[in-house]
C-alpha cells in the first residue's frame, strides 16, 4: 500500500513537472514569436519607407531633375532648379511619363512665406509645383525626401552656384 | 547514499540552468545587434547628403562655400571674408537647417535631435535639442579630403 502510494506520488510529480515544462516552453515560444512578429512588422515598415524614398530619390536623380555635372562634379540628391523650371513650362510633353499624380519641390531652408514659382517671380520664390494632374492642388499619397536645390546665380563680378535645402514631394494614387 | 543522489540532482539542475542562461544570452546578444543595425534611416541619410551641398554665407576669394567645404575650413579655423569665423557660420547654419527640417514637439513624431561633426578626435560641431530617447532614426556619413577624415552623425529621436 505504502509502495503504491509512493509510486502514485512519483507519477503525480512527473505529471506536474511535464505540465510545468510544457507551459514554460509554450510561454517562451509565445515570447519569441511576439518578438519575431514585431520585428517582421518593423522591417516591413522599413522596407515600405525605403521603397517610397527610393522612388523619390530615383526621380530626383533622373536626367530631368538632377544637377549632373552642371555644378562641378556629380552630386547625389541634387535637383537643378533651372532645369525643373524649364520642365514645368514644358510639362505637357511629359503627360503620363512618370505614372504619378503630382510632383512638387518646396524649399525648407531658408524659410520664407510660401510663394509659388512662376517665370515672372523666379528665383524669388520657394515652391515649385511641377505638375498636379488635372486639379490645382496635388492629391493622393505624398512621399517626400530631402534634396539640394541648386541654380546658377550671377552677380556683378561673380557667377556661381547657389544651393538651398528643399524637399521633393511625389504624389501617387490620386488619379492623374 | 541519499545525500549523494541529492547532490547529483543539484549538479544536474545547475548545469541545466547554466545551459539555459547561455542560450538566452546568445539570443539576446543576437537580437540587440540586429536592432542596432535596423535604425539606419534613408531619410536621415538623404538629409545629410542634401545639406552638405547647401551654400552658406561664408565666402572666400573664389566662392561662397558649401557646408561640405565649410567643414574643412572650420577644421583650419578659417575666417570668412565677412570676418565671421567659419565654425560659427557652420554652427548657426546647421542649427537653422535642422530646426526647420526636423521640427520637434510633444505632438510631433520627432521629439528631439542630435548632430555631431568630428574631425579625427576633434569635435567641430555638437548640438542637441528636445528629448533624447532610445528610439531614433539616424545616419552617419564619413568623408575624406586632404588627409582630413570627417564624420557626420545625425539622429532624430521619436
Amino acid at each position: 500500500m505504502v509502495r503504491n502510494n509512493k509510486a502514485q506520488m512519483k507519477i503525480q510529480q512527473m505529471a506536474f513537472m511535464l505540465i510545468a515544462v510544457t507551459l514554460f516552453f509554450v510561454l517562451a515560444g509565445m515570447f519569441f514569436l511576439r518578438i519575431s512578429f514585431s520585428e517582421l512588422r518593423s522591417s516591413a515598415e522599413l522596407v515600405e519607407e525605403k521603397n517610397a524614398l527610393l522612388l523619390v530619390s530615383k526621380l530626383a536623380n533622373s536626367p530631368e531633375f538632377s544637377c549632373e555635372n552642371a555644378f562641378g562634379g556629380v552630386k547625389i540628391n541634387c535637383v537643378d532648379e533651372d532645369k525643373i523650371m524649364a520642365l514645368k513650362t514644358n510639362i505637357d510633353k511629359y503627360s503620363g511619363f512618370w505614372g504619378i499624380s503630382g510632383i512638387e519641390v518646396r524649399k525648407i531652408y531658408p524659410l520664407d512665406e510660401l510663394t509659388e514659382c512662376t517665370s515672372s517671380n523666379y528665383p524669388d520664390c520657394n515652391y515649385i509645383r511641377i505638375f498636379s494632374g488635372s486639379s490645382a492642388q496635388s492629391s493622393g499619397v505624398g512621399v517626400s525626401n530631402f534634396v539640394a536645390l541648386c541654380r546658377i546665380e550671377g552677380g556683378e563680378n561673380l557667377i556661381q552656384e547657389k544651393c538651398e535645402l528643399a524637399k521633393i514631394i511625389v504624389y501617387y494614387g490620386g488619379g492623374e | 547514499m541519499k545525500n549523494k543522489l541529492a547532490q547529483e540532482e543539484i549538479v544536474g539542475f545547475a548545469l541545466i540552468i547554466i545551459i539555459m542562461a547561455v542560450i538566452i544570452l546568445f539570443f539576446l546578444v543576437f537580437y540587440l545587434k540586429e536592432e542596432r543595425e535596423s535604425v539606419e534611416s534613408y531619410e536621415a541619410n538623404s538629409f545629410i547628403q542634401a545639406f552638405l551641398h547647401y551654400t552658406t554665407e561664408c565666402e572666400n576669394y573664389r566662392e561662397y562655400l558649401s557646408i561640405q567645404k565649410l567643414i574643412f575650413e572650420c577644421e583650419k579655423d578659417f575666417v570668412c571674408l565677412n570676418e565671421r569665423n567659419s565654425c560659427e557660420v557652420l554652427n548657426s547654419t546647421l542649427k537653422g537647417i535642422v530646426e526647420e527640417s526636423w521640427k520637434t514637439g510633444g505632438d510631433r513624431p520627432v521629439k528631439g535631435y542630435e548632430m555631431n561633426i568630428t574631425s579625427g578626435q576633434k569635435e567641430l560641431i555638437y548640438f542637441k535639442e528636445g528629448e533624447i530617447s532610445a528610439s531614433y532614426q539616424g545616419a552617419k556619413q564619413d568623408f575624406l579630403s586632404s588627409g582630413i577624415n570627417v564624420e557626420i552623425l545625425f539622429r532624430a529621436y521619436s
